[in-house]
């Protein structure tokens, strides 16, 4: 079952320097998967990535990327089937747009010529314009196009849209997806935008403080969590729920609102024995999920 | 095409030190005509002490081409402007900078990283060291001189072999700091505490890294320092494996 993965993460751990960076991760990932990986600054999203590039190693725990220690033997070969770009899409800057794709395309043998050739036309990129030169977008769409390129099996992409504006945002979304279509390739993406993990993701996880709090399909998630919101007669009832799957119960005023992960059926049963006015169970966003699994405090 | 990257990151190092190391070797040359003006004036100045011994003996190597060549160029010239750019072409480029998550993410082994990086600027600083030093034969009949090629070729040598060293040694340290100054203040300041142990301490004024660099054994007695030549070498070496080891066992 491991092998069949394109990611398999368990139990990592990391610490630097006495801060636990993750605190005994586990992830799966399906292949031909466009996997959101949710969380917020500082939750992880980073350090995870780097350990299953082989990059940085974890302290304990066991990653396996397509199958393969990225830390092992064969991890030169293993970087050969994937495709990273970073959130701060490092390029060199000294090269230009065409010495960049000139040098990166020989490091992969299956390199899409065709593909190249497709996204230089629909990024526009001006070959002999040097990386420093280019804006925040323009560097964005080449490291994009370095990536799909490749004819990686797995992408792994770090805070991909960050600093573009909502056009590039969408554009590089669009091809993304158009990419996915296109192949087999898995698509592992890390954010903290939760309006794009919800827009082009079919499977996300939640990671907070270096934990995958909520892992699941997107639609899964959608069906399994939900608003259930209680109107009374007076003052709401300060009740503490039993059902399992509560995982929020906010009161205010006549209202009182619960949040279950496990379905509605067993916290509603429990709710009517309250006699509420009335009884509404409402869909939840990926937000709404997001924002009760990740806690607030600091 | 890492090779590619590595000369991208150090050509501009490497173009002005060997513009720098050539003007210096010819300018020793050219000015000999008007040292040679101003020997007659020197046993005028008294000074005693190690001053006074260090500016009589360049004096007297001055009398002859071949010693004022060995004192103003191999000796310091070029030892000395050598080192600063040996350590320059050692630091950076390998994972310092912003590029460095694209780098280590290529399908490369890091110890291939060391290697071709160190083989760029080592094939760069023995141009460095060779170059300027056939300037000196190529540009002494200008002022009616003669100089070795072959002993400016020794010279060279001595310089790359034993300059290697602090090459090394930025290498080294390059994989230590993300940035690249502290490895350059670092090598550069074991470059002149060997310096002033050299000049204070008669034992290593002849055997130190610097007299191997300037090949003072080749030029007094003929003879090629080939132990200082050989520790300077496997000095080198043992840097650069653990320059890889410490790449490879680096987190990013």
């Amino acid at each position: 079952m491991a092998d069949a993965l394109a990611i398999h993460a368990d139990d990592l751990r990391k610490n630097y320097e006495g801060t636990e960076a993750l605190r005994g991760l586990t992830l799966q990932v399906p292949p031909g998967s466009l996997f959101g990986f949710l969380g917020r600054n500082g939750a992880g999203k980073t350090t995870t990535i780097k350990i299953l590039l082989g990059i940085a190693r974890a302290t304990s725990g066991r990653a396996r990327v397509l199958g393969v220690a990225p830390d092992g033997p064969e991890a030169v070969e293993l970087r050969r089937r994937l495709a990273f770009v970073s959130e701060d899409k490092e390029l060199y800057d000294y090269m230009t747009v065409e010495e960049m794709i000139r040098f990166t395309s020989p490091f992969f043998p299956k390199w899409r010529t065709d593909v190249e050739q497709q996204y230089r036309r629909q990024f526009d990129l001006p070959a002999d314009r040097k990386v420093k030169a280019l804006s925040r977008g323009m560097r964005t769409k080449l490291a994009l196009l370095l990536a799909l390129c490749r004819g990686a099996e797995l992408l792994i992409l770090d805070e991909p849209t960050s600093g573009l504006d909502p056009a590039a945002t969408e554009e590089m979304l669009q091809a993304l997806v158009g990419h996915v279509a296109a192949g087999e390739t898995t698509v592992f993406f890390s954010s903290h935008q939760i309006a794009e993990v919800e827009q082009i993701a079919d499977r996300v996880a939640i990671i907070d403080r270096g934990v995958v709090v909520v892992a699941g399909a997107l639609d899964d998630l959608r069906e399994s969590y939900k608003r259930i919101q209680l109107v009374f007669d007076g003052e709401a009832p300060a009740v503490a729920f039993r059902a399992p799957g509560v995982r929020r119960v906010r009161r205010r005023g006549r209202v009182l609102t619960l949040l279950a992960s496990d379905g509605a059926d067993l916290p509603l049963a429990e709710a009517r024995a309250l006699n509420p006015v009335s009884v509404d169970v409402l869909p939840v966003s990926l937000k709404d999920i997001f924002l009760d699994t990740v806690t607030t405090e600091d | 095409m890492l090779w590619y990257k590595a000369w991208l990151e150090t050509r501009w190092r490497f173009f002005i030190g060997l513009a720098v190391l050539i003007c210096s070797a010819a300018g020793a040359v050219l000015t000999y005509p008007k040292v040679l003006s101003l020997l007659p004036l020197v046993p005028t100045v008294d000074v005693g002490g190690e001053l006074g011994r260090r500016v009589r003996e360049a004096v007297e190597l001055s009398r002859e081409y071949r010693g004022y060549i060995w004192l103003q160029a191999f000796r310091q010239n070029l030892a000395q402007t050598g080192t600063l750019f040996a350590v320059l072409l050692g630091t950076g480029g390998l994972v310092s900078g912003t590029s460095s998550l694209f780098t280590l993410s290529l399908p490369v082994s890091r110890e291939r990283l060391v290697g071709v990086r160190a083989a760029t600027g080592l094939w760069e600083w023995l141009l460095l060291a060779l170059v300027p030093s056939l300037v000196i034969p190529l540009l002494s009949p200008a002022i009616g001189q003669h100089y070795d090629v072959v002993a400016a070729l020794v010279h060279g040598l001595c310089l790359f072999v034993a300059g290697a060293t602090f090459f090394s040694l930025a290498v080294l340290l390059s994989t230590m700091f993300a940035d690249p100054w502290r490895p350059s203040l670092l090598a550069l300041f074991v470059a002149i505490a060997l310096g002033v142990a050299e000049q204070i301490s008669r034992v290593t004024a002849s055997h130190g890294l610097f007299a191997v660099m300037s090949g003072e054994a080749f030029f007094r007695a003929g003879q090629v320092p080939w132990v200082g030549l050989l520790l300077s070498a496997a000095a080198s070496a043992a840097m650069l494996y653990g320059a890889a080891f410490n790449l490879a066992n680096r987190d990013f």
